[in-house]
């Protein structure tokens, strides 16, 4: 019994980090309506970031967040003014430029082999503070990396969500959502609104990426599951749901480990995918959904 | 000036120029090399493109086959990803448009399979230096030679050790569990496996395969502490085998002994990365860097001078598999496919560079198989310097000298 409660825990614990890793994608879909392809890979230069940082300072690996953070928000800032917004700009009449689409899958295959050139292919894992240091509660162990990571899902979600709610930029990035041209002749600069989120989502990426690096390796590549995992969980919990997100990541982190204690570990896949359908055929807009379609 | 009067002589004496420079080019032996330079499997491809390279190099410095007239050998590399429909698409372009004269690769067993078919339809040597599957040699296939031993050889060795361990140090073994990736390798161990296991008399409490490209290893691991084994078998690629440590570290596994296969557990940057949650644990490989072979010091000081790591198995089946080539050339004095495979198969290769194997010559089976294959087993410690040190320590006769095996390892 102790086991499954066990695998029941460790679950939400690693379905939180998806949730973590989701949360960006879904606040960039939500309001530009853009699938960034290019999001795993953004969370993998987070990784490396951490990883260089913890390594070259030997600080407090979640130290690393004051600089990764913003190092991605601004990252994210500026590759939507360079690369991005001239493609809006081309597709104005487009109601979801399918080139922006390709520009970030552009830009995925270009920073991960930027990453293997000049990082090679080696697996690094940094050893922290916090690496293999385990929580015991009743003959039960649980990774306390992990446990941060929870804590750091729901302090985000917190934020983003009071942020969306109650600043003025989070209600101007609202009305864009709601209705970019609308909001543009309410004198919201729309391309500023975009550049901020598209920020913040490659920001969500790097809180994800320093609560990764204390127990996971770093790779070109690390981003990749993820990131699929990731795209799942945006439609799961309704495309554009800040708690959506949070709650589907941790949905699909029990299946997974829960899943996997009653039958072989290649098979929760499957489970993931078939639970997927099923929401998508009871409630098609996703668990947090808003009925309007995008 | 009449400008056609000047034009014309001009472009036929360019032509003339080109042709000849052409014709008065060093003639080369193309190899084509398929092997997954990126993607999850990148990192034994690269150790493998490297030891090609050096090899080539030494080779052609040396004068090239002699018995074409000094032909340099010319290596082309085609990057499969580790997917196998990349991987023939990469061979059928090697022999369509490359003309290659021979192929080699293509690590990945899934890879190798089909590409290997490819190269049978068309009639083109292909020398697998380290695939295991067994079955890649065992299709009456003609132009297919494998260095490396298959992996009914590597399991049956695992079991051999075990039993030869229990009997060492008076353990006895009862309960096993296998772990093993979910691809073509580590699905046809876990084969081998159950029947070993049923020979053996051994119960089987676990046999769980898990996808490799898994984020998360967790679920695996709190099943496997749940079954309780006394010994874990395990085929993982890199990443799953850093995941798999550090998470049966984490949640404190207690078994006797853990026996991995290879690939990803001897992987450079898994030590690296995993350091001393590894400790105690037993990897079965074709190769190791301490064994005492002649010439392997220098080759190893060479190979790390320039790509900054010692050698490994993959880079060493690479490296022998280029000798072999220039071999196999040198005997059958041609290019020719019929005539290359004909000298394959006659191959009797002792000593020189080849030598740096575990074992003392290749010589092919009529499947194929190199016969005199072997393997190693060897035990990862915490050496003098803090770093993680491979030792060999079966069979008995390859053991390092002075060292005591840890079986079975100390509880966490």
């Amino acid at each position: 019994m102790i086991g499954y409660i066990e695998s029941v825990i460790n679950g939400i614990l690693m379905g939180s980090i998806y949730g973590l890793t989701a949360v960006g994608l879904t606040l960039i879909f939500g309001v530009m309506k853009v699938v960034n392809f290019a999001h795993g890979s953004i969370l993998m230069v987070g990784m490396f970031a951490a990883y260089w940082f913890i390594k070259l300072t030997g600080f407090n690996p979640y130290l690393a967040l004051f600089v990764v953070v913003p190092m991605l928000y601004f990252f994210g800032y500026y590759m939507q003014k360079i690369v991005i917004k001239p493609i809006f700009e081309a597709e104005k009449h487009v109601r979801e430029p399918i080139t922006v689409i390709i520009v970030t899958t552009g830009i995925w295959y270009v920073l991960d082999n930027l990453a293997l050139l000049v990082f090679g292919a080696e697996f690094r894992v940094a050893e922290t503070s916090v690496t293999g240091k385990m929580v015991e509660i009743a003959e039960m162990y649980f990774p306390l990396a992990k446990l941060i990571g929870l804590g750091l899902t729901l302090l985000l979600g917190a934020y983003l969500y009071w942020f969306l709610k109650h600043s003025r930029m989070g209600k101007a990035v609202r009305a864009t959502s709601l209705d970019r041209e609308a909001a543009t002749l309410m004198g919201i600069k729309q391309s500023r609104i975009y550049n901020v989120v598209f920020g913040m989502g490659c920001a969500c990426c790097g809180v994800a990426a320093c609560v990764l690096v204390p127990f996971y390796y770093v790779y070109p590549t690390v981003g990749v599951p993820f990131d699929i995992k990731a795209f799942v969980i945006v439609v799961l919990g309704g495309l554009g749901s800040i708690p959506g997100a949070i709650l589907g990541g941790i949905i699909i982190g029990i299946i997974e480990t829960v899943g996997a204690q009653f039958m072989a570990a290649t098979w929760t896949e499957m489970l993931i995918y078939a639970f997927f359908l099923v929401v998508l055929f009871v409630k098609p807009s996703g668990l947090f959904g808003l009925k309007q379609d995008y | 000036m009449n400008l056609k009067k000047f034009i014309v002589p001009a472009i036929v004496l360019a032509m003339g120029t080109a042709s000849f420079s052409a014709y008065a080019a060093e003639k080369v032996v193309k190899i084509g090399n398929i092997l997954p330079l990126s993607g999850p499997s990148a990192s034994v491809g690269i150790q493998g493109k490297q030891a090609r390279e050096m090899a080539v190099d030494e080779i052609n410095k040396a004068g090239g086959i002699k018995a074409l007239g000094g032909a340099k050998l010319k290596l082309l590399f085609a990057d499969s990803k580790g997917d196998p429909t990349t991987g023939v698409t990469e061979t059928e372009r090697f022999i369509n448009t490359e003309k290659v004269s021979i192929l080699t690769g293509a690590w990945n067993s899934s890879v190798t399979y089909p590409a290997t078919q490819v190269a049978e339809r068309y009639g083109i040597p292909f020398v697998v230096e380290v695939s295991v599957r067994d079955t890649i040699t065992e299709r009456g296939f003609k132009n297919v030679f494998r260095i490396a031993a298959k992996d009914s050889w590597w399991t049956r060795d695992q079991f051999r050790f075990l039993a030869d361990m229990q009997k060492e140090f008076k353990t006895p073994i009862k309960k096993v569990a296998f772990v093993y990736e979910n691809g073509d390798w580590g699905t046809g161990f876990a084969e081998k496996w159950r029947g070993l296991a049923k020979a053996a008399g051994y119960q089987v409490v676990l046999d769980e395969p898990y996808p490799s490209t898994a984020s998360d290893l967790t679920p695996v691991v709190l099943k496997l502490k749940r079954s309780n084994p006394d010994v874990v078998f395990m085929t993982s690629n890199a990443a799953d085998a850093i995941l798999l440590t550090k998470t049966m570290t984490d949640l404190k596994v207690n078994v006797k002994a853990i026996v991995t296969s290879g690939g990803g557990h001897a992987d450079p940057s898994y030590l690296e990365a995993v350091g001393k949650n590894a400790e105690y644990l037993f990897d079965i490989v074709e190769w190791e860097t301490d064994l005492n072979r002649p010439g392997l010091k220098e080759t190893n000081d060479k190979f790390k001078k320039l790509y900054g790591y010692n050698l490994t198995g993959e880079a060493v089946d690479a490296y022998a598999a280029m000798y072999l080539i220039k071999d196999v050339l040198e005997r059958a004095k041609s290019t020719d496919p019929n005539a290359l495979r004909a000298a394959l198969a006659a191959t009797n290769l002792k000593g020189g560079k080849t030598g740096l194997l575990a074992y003392d010559s290749i010589q092919f089976d009529q499947t194929g198989q190199n016969k005199n294959a072997s393997l190693v087993v060897v035990q990862v410690r915490t050496g003098k310097d803090g770093k993680m040190d491979r030792i060999s320590v079966w069979p008995k006769n390859v053991r390092r000298a002075g060292y005591k095996v840890v079986f079975p390892q100390p509880g966490k």
